[in-house]
Order: C-alpha cells, then structure tokens, then sequence
C-alpha cells in the first residue's frame, strides 16, 4: 500500500515538472534580483556607508524585524507560486490520463481506482508545498549568503548584521506549520479541482472556474442572500490560523511589521486552527468531493 | 465450472440505454488457450472484454480467474494483462521510468525480463514513449507484458494502425516469447487471418451473440467449402450451402454439417479460412 504511494506519487513528480521546475525558476529569479538589488544598491557609496553604520546601531530585535519582513516576502512568492501549480495540477491530474487514453495502461495494473486519486491528493497537498518549502528554505539561506558577502564588501560585520540577527529556525518552523496548514484549510478547492479533472470532457479550467464565480453572482441576484460567497471567498482568505493584523500593522499611510514579526511561529495559534469548525467542514467537502471523483474514474467507461 | 476454465460467463448481458450491446452471452475458456473473438465493428467485442476486464458491470455470471471481475479488479489485474489499442502507454514516460513503475506496482513483473526482451528491439531504455514509433511503443508494450506471470492476456486490436512487418513481428513475440502453453490469451482483431494459425479456439460475435464458438480443428469437421462451377454446381445447391461466393466464375458454397463425402464429386473441397467463414456466418445471421 505504502510502496504503491510512493510509486504513484514518484510517477505524479515524473509527469507534471511544474511540481519541482516552478520553485527552482522563481528561486533563480529571485537569487538574481537579490543580486542586482545589491549592485545596483551599491552604486549610492556614501549612503550605503551610513545605512550599514545605522544597521549596526539598531537593536537586535530591530534587526531580526527587518529581516524576518524581507525573508517572509520570499515565502509568500514561493507560496503563491505553489498554489498556482496545486490549481493547475490538480485541474490536470485526472484528465490528461484521460486525454490520451493511458488511464486504459495505468488501469491495467493492480492498482484501485482509490489509491490512484489519493496519490494525486497527496501531491496535490503534500509534495507541492513541500517541495515548495524545500526551495525556500534553499533560497534564504543564498539571500543570507549574498547579504553576508555584500556587507562584509562594504566593510560592515555580516556575522553580526546577517547571520546571528536571521530567525532561521523560527521562519522554517513557521514555514513548515504553513506549508501543512494552508493545503488543508484550501483542500476544498482542491477535492472541487480533482472532481471537475475526472468529470469534465474539456477545459477543466473553465469547468471548474465558471461555478464558483456564477453561483455567488447568482444566489446573490435570486436569494440576496451570499453564503456560497463567504464560504469560497471570504472563508478562503481568513484562516483562522493567525491574524494578519498583528503580522503587518496598517497606519495611515505607510505600514510596519507588528511586534508579533519577531517570531512568526508565535504569532500563529495551532489549537485555534486545528479546532476551527470551519477547517473540519472544509476537508470534508474535500473528502466528499475526492471519493466523488474516485467514483468517477472507477465507474465510467467512456474513455475506452 | 471445471478447474481449468479460466472465464465463465453465463448469460452475460450488457445493455446501453435500449441497445443490447452483449445480450444473454454464455461461454468458457480454458487454460492455455488461445482464443480470437472475431466481430464486425458495433458487435459487442469491447464491451464483451471490457466485463471481463473489469472495466463494466454488466448482468449475468461472470467469473473470470475465479474472481467477480468488476468488484474485484485489483486481485484480478494481478493476474491479467490488456492492451486495449496502441497508443495507451502515457507518452510523456521515459522507458526507465515505465519500468520502475511497473516494477513497483505489479507483483509478478520481472525487470529483467523486460529488459532482455527490450535489448532484441532499438527501444533504448533513455527514450520517451512520444519518441518511438508506433510499432515501436506496442513492441514496448508487449515485452512489459511478457515480462509479467499472468495467468490471462486480453488484446483488443492490438495490431491497429502498424505495418505489415511489426504486425507479423508482433504475433510471432506473442506465440515465441509469451505464449508458454499454460498462459491463456484472449484476442479481438479485424485481420483474421493474420492470426488464425495461431488461434486454438475462435468464436464469432454478432450484434451482441454468439454466432459460433469451436475448437480451430472442429472447424475442418464442422465446415467445408466447396469450389465447382456448372452442372455440378445445381447438384452442390442442393446440399444446403449456408453461403455461396463467386470467384473467377467458379462458385464457392459453404457446408456445415455436410458429410465431406457426399461432395467429393462435385468439385474441389477445402477447409475454408476463417475471414471466409466469418462472412458466412455473419451474413447468415443478418439473413
């Protein structure tokens, strides 16, 4: 059971690239632009100069702050980077097989309909993130490095400005409760993509898009009533993990991280989530709509 | 049921809204056989293969290695193997990565096997199934399933679409390096006679039925074709032809159950080749 997962979701990562060339790219991307930020940064002589004597001056919580705000930027790229793949992977994993008829080859193996979808559901809510998470992690620490080298040019101390001031551990942590957290509280979406990639006939992006902006629209318009809108939109963007609030504090015209920024793992109340009604009832939608789609692949024989 | 039959089915029947896709079916095969299940487009050939395969729920009994096949399908394609057509391994896969999928999911393939199999064609291990060419992808196809102990082989068409030189390299794979005389092969195609000398059994569906089911050497007993022309050939009519051609103006008439002696006057006498017998029989039916 457990060597069929890992060949099925081997066989997810060999198929659909995006999992592990999306965060590579994005890596890449912003490894360079960390690097022409700082040349280009450079070219302002006097003034780096002073900023680096003020850094210095600054307390270490100060410090930690800043670079906390400026690694967490990175995460939440690499974050969204990773939703678009989960979207577009799941949309795909149960109707390409079905496009060129090689669900008639993998149907042909003793393997039940049922493993087969939740090896996609595991990659869709596990690999992704974590593979995700693994070049987040890659690309902070050649932030830090880049940081370091560009300091000690400038003849500042990297040891003392970089490395002992960067929360490492407590962004991982916090990145790894995220990484687990997050694909769970949106697997509604993800049980509702995988339904519409074993059902539909084509464009399961239009397929699966089309519901969830019209039926609002229209219970609004017949019922004026919006609970399918709160419970895609505005459930989707409250995860009752943290409040985003004390994380960023907005004043009137600029914004600053919060005291809370110090440590994004306190920040973040586990016991809340993991006892929310609203996480429960989402992953049993999620539930419902993956055997729906199990149920699907097993029972209808069109393909063939 | 004997323990040697492999399939039973009895009154199987599969229905598509009003359509009689099988209707009220009833057949066996025995170990080691290797039976062709001929029919015109639309008889039922699929979805007949399709029940056995576990692929349809379909009303009836049906027992295939002992096995419910629709409700227990993972213990039964332990033992079966299918190629439904030729172009259903997935074309994004590397011929490594296939392997090393097979290895890991199915419980009686052997690697090296495939690997011997595949080092007596140009597939290179590195390639991507989009790079070969058709033949190419059911050679590949072919040894994997070689390489794998079942106890049943179903093919649907398995020969669509390639040349004359990979379908004959095909069927001679098939009977030297699969077919051991233990395994039990089941097989639907359009071209007959490419594979009737290596069938041991044949049976003819049509619009859902059985039209004939028999042993290959049953249908020298059974079935006899006659080639005359002339006076000879109101004499032939006589003896109940169930179907009559014209070649070279000379008629052929085909006899079933006719006494070959009662004909060895009036002409030439052969067995006839399965295509032929198969459009008797099917026009016979339509009649």
């Amino acid at each position: 059971m457990i060597g069929h997962q890992l060949a099925l979701i081997r066989r997810e990562i060999w198929e659909h690239r995006a999992i592990y060339v999306t965060p590579f790219v994005i890596a890449i991307v912003v490894t360079l632009l960390t690097l022409t930020g700082q040349v280009s940064i450079s070219a302002f002589g006097d003034a780096v100069d002073l900023a680096i004597v003020g850094a210095s001056n600054v307390d270490a919580v100060h410090r930690r702050m800043v670079l906390t705000g400026i690694l967490s930027v990175v995460t939440s790229v690499f974050a969204f980077g990773a939703w678009i793949v989960t979207v577009f992977y799941s949309l795909d994993a149960l109707y390409a097989e079905r496009k060129d008829k090689s669900i008639l080859f993998w149907r042909s193996l003793p393997i039940t309909d049922a493993e087969t979808v939740v090896s996609k559901l595991v990659t869709a809510l596990l690999v992704i993130p974590l593979v995700s998470l693994g070049a987040v992690m890659l690309t902070q620490l050649a932030i830090l490095v880049l940081f370091g080298l560009w300091v000690m040019m400038q003849g500042g101390d990297a040891g003392h400005l970089v490395w002992s001031s960067a929360p490492l551990m407590d962004l991982w942590l916090a990145g790894l409760l995220l990484a687990i957290a997050m694909p769970l509280w949106l697997s509604p979406f993800v049980g509702w993509f995988l339904f519409v990639s074993a059902f539909t006939k084509r464009s399961p992006l239009l397929m699966a898009f089309l519901p969830i902006l019209i039926l609002p629209m229209l219970e609004r318009m017949f019922l004026r009533s919006h609970y399918l809108y709160d419970a895609i939109f505005e459930r989707s963007f409250k995860p009752p993990i943290a409040n985003i609030e004390t994380l960023i504090r907005f004043d009137e015209s600029d914004f600053r991280l919060g005291e809370d920024a110090i440590s994004i793992v306190s920040s973040l109340d586990m016991v809340r989530f993991v006892t929310s009604p609203s996480l429960w009832a989402g992953i049993i939608v999620c539930g419902l709509l993956v055997t729906a789609a199990i149920y699907v692949r097993r029972y209808r024989d069109e393909s063939y | 049921m004997t323990t040697t039959s492999l399939v039973t089915a009895r009154n199987v029947t599969k229905t598509f809204g009003d359509v009689r896709a099988v209707d009220n079916v009833s057949f066996s095969i025995d170990e080691g056989k290797i039976l062709g299940l001929i029919g015109p487009n639309g008889a039922g050939k699929t979805t007949l293969l399709k029940a056995v395969l576990g692929l349809t729920d379909c009303e009836g009994e049906l027992s295939v290695l002992g096995l419910d096949p629709f409700r227990q399908r993972k213990q039964l394609m332990q033992n079966i193997c299918f190629i439904a057509d030729v172009a259903v391994l997935p074309r994004w896969i590397r011929v490594a990565q296939l392997l090393d999928f097979v290895e890991a999911t199915h419980p009686n393939f052997s690697r090296k096997r495939c690997e011997e199999l595949l080092g007596q064609t140009k597939i290179r291990s590195t390639s991507k199934v989009r790079e070969l060419s058709k033949g190419m992808v059911t050679q590949l196809h072919l040894s994997i399933i070689t390489a794998i102990d079942a106890k049943l082989l179903v093919l649907d068409e398995p020969t669509l679409g390639l040349d004359i030189i990979f379908r004959k390299e095909f069927y001679s794979n098939l009977v030297n390096d699969y077919f051991d005389g233990k395994r039990t092969i089941l097989i639907t195609t359009h071209q007959v006679e490419e594979i009737e000398n290596l069938l041991t059994d044949i049976m003819f569906i049509h619009e859902g039925r059985i039209v004939l089911e028999s042993p290959m050497e049953g249908i020298a007993d059974s079935y006899v074709e006659l080639l005359t022309s002339g006076e000879n050939l109101a004499k032939a009519r006589g003896f109940g032809p169930i179907a009559t051609r014209e070649v070279f103006g000379k008629s052929v008439l085909l006899y079933e159950n006719v006494d070959r002696n009662n004909l060895k006057g009036l002409g030439e006498l052969h067995t006839p080749s399965v295509a032929d017998l198969f459009v008797a029989k099917i026009k016979g039916a339509q009649a």
